[in-house]
């Protein structure tokens, strides 16, 4: 993908250092959760070129209050979902939409120490083998430290739905790594 | 089995998300469910967990560019020969300073130690965040480390007499290198123990006046650094425990 440059007519010179000083810090973080949406620096890379592009075509438009950051999620988002891989994978997805109770343990968690003992490598393949739509939700609440409410801007989902979903993919990831580690049995989950 | 009614709202106790009131009560009830508490603590893990494993990939520092080439608006022909004059002229200038710096051999890498304050400052000025992890054993802290880092060292063995408590650990950064920051506490002040391969990172504290103290070596192919507000010759004494620990 050629790197497209907006030009003067599009947006201010004012507004352009004010989107560069809000969004570079953010580029590190777009480009993390790029590459774990397409599985695929290049792509990521390219994601990450679009995602700025259409964020400074729009910024003139942006509202002031509203949340920035959720705001080029959404777009890197929205942008990875409408590429051919993100096509291909959203066919791929399934709605899971289990109660949010469903990760409920039980007072006795050895557990416990098989996550404890669970390595950067484990976890990052417990977080690969999610589907897309718990695989973002997951890293937007505990990587990004996104608010709920933020996590639902940026997916474009109620909240009672990220609710669920990070349930459900916290769950997922917990039962991936106690496998991996040799616990035959996850106690207390249903 | 009856299941404690509190214990669905785990999820969202450890986000942050419930009302105050309600925080405060998951709070005050964990005191007396250990069942509740387990819960937490490993949601609290898992979390923790996810939150390292997930910043796998680094934006490479060319992307970094083209965006901020995509920002920049299109500059007139002449101006741009002259800016691309000037670019080169600064860089010619740049390069001369780096090779006499390296020819020089002083490899003070303020930027490092710079970004090391920072992460120490950060520290202290949250307190209310966790380590990534607690604990006062060595022999706890070390192993969490295990396949989280390409390298293994020592903590300060407890003594007695010693004046330091380690406090815990966290997986730190410098650029793309992981590294080791161990917290220990002195009195009334957190000196924190940053080690990295010596591959990765290295170079000197500059010399000239800092708003901490900073010591840094190196041994056995590890690159340590400590920085604290504490006095120089905790840091002193603490880099000879260190050192002892890891002949």
């Amino acid at each position: 993908m050629a790197a497209a440059v907006v030009t003067r007519g599009q947006v201010s010179g004012l507004e352009n250092k004010e989107f560069e000083k809000l969004a570079v810090p953010l580029l590190d973080g777009l480009y993390n959760f790029a590459c774990w949406l397409s599985g695929n620096p290049d792509e990521a890379r390219d994601l990450v070129q679009e995602t700025f592009l259409k964020s400074l075509r729009g910024f003139g438009s942006f509202r002031e209050g509203t949340n920035f950051r959720a705001w080029m999620y959404r777009i890197l988002r929205n942008t990875f979902l409408t590429s051919r891989t993100g096509l291909e994978r959203r066919n791929t997805q399934q709605e899971d939409e289990e109660g949010f109770a469903e990760l409920v343990v039980s007072q006795e968690t050895p557990e416990l120490s098989l996550i404890r003992r669970a390595d950067t490598e484990l976890v990052q393949a417990a977080i690969a083998q999610l589907t897309p739509i718990f695989q973002e939700v997951i890293l937007l609440a505990d990587l990004e430290e996104m608010r709920y409410q933020e996590i639902a801007e940026t997916l474009d989902i109620p909240i009672g739905t990220v609710m669920s979903r990070l349930a459900r993919a916290r769950k997922q990831v917990r039962t991936y790594i106690v496998a991996a580690l040799g616990q035959k049995k996850v106690v207390g989950i249903k | 089995m009856m299941i404690c009614e509190w214990r669905e709202k785990t999820g969202l106790y450890v986000d942050g998300e419930l009302e105050p009131a309600a925080q405060q009560s998951f709070t005050a009830h964990l005191e007396s469910c250990a069942g509740c508490a387990a819960a937490v603590l490993e949601q609290q893990e898992l979390k923790k967990a996810v939150r390292i494993a997930g910043k796998r990939f680094s934006a490479p520092p060319e992307l970094y560019a083209q965006v901020r080439r995509q920002l920049t608006p299109e500059e007139k022909p002449g101006k741009r020969f002259f800016w691309q004059w000037a670019m080169t002229t600064a860089l010619l200038v740049v390069m001369a300073a780096l090779a006499g710096a390296w020819f020089t051999r002083s490899h003070n890498d303020n930027a490092t130690v710079a970004g090391l304050m920072g992460h120490h400052v950060e520290m202290l000025a949250n307190p209310a965040r966790p380590l990534d992890v607690i604990s006062t054993d060595m022999h706890t802290v070390k192993p969490w480390y295990q396949g989280k880092l390409p390298f293994t060292f020592n903590p300060v063995k407890p003594a007695q007499e010693s004046p330091f408590t380690l406090v815990g650990g966290n997986l730190v950064y410098a650029g793309q290198a992981p590294g080791a920051e161990l917290v220990y506490q002195v009195r009334q002040h957190k000196i924190s123990v940053f080690i990295f391969s010596a591959k990765d990172v290295h170079g000197e504290p500059g010399a000239g006046p800092q708003p901490f103290t900073v010591s840094g070596w190196q041994q056995n192919g590890l690159q340590y650094y400590i920085v604290t507000d504490a006095a120089k010759e905790d840091a002193q004494q603490l880099k000879g425990l260190l050192e002892e620990a890891n002949q």
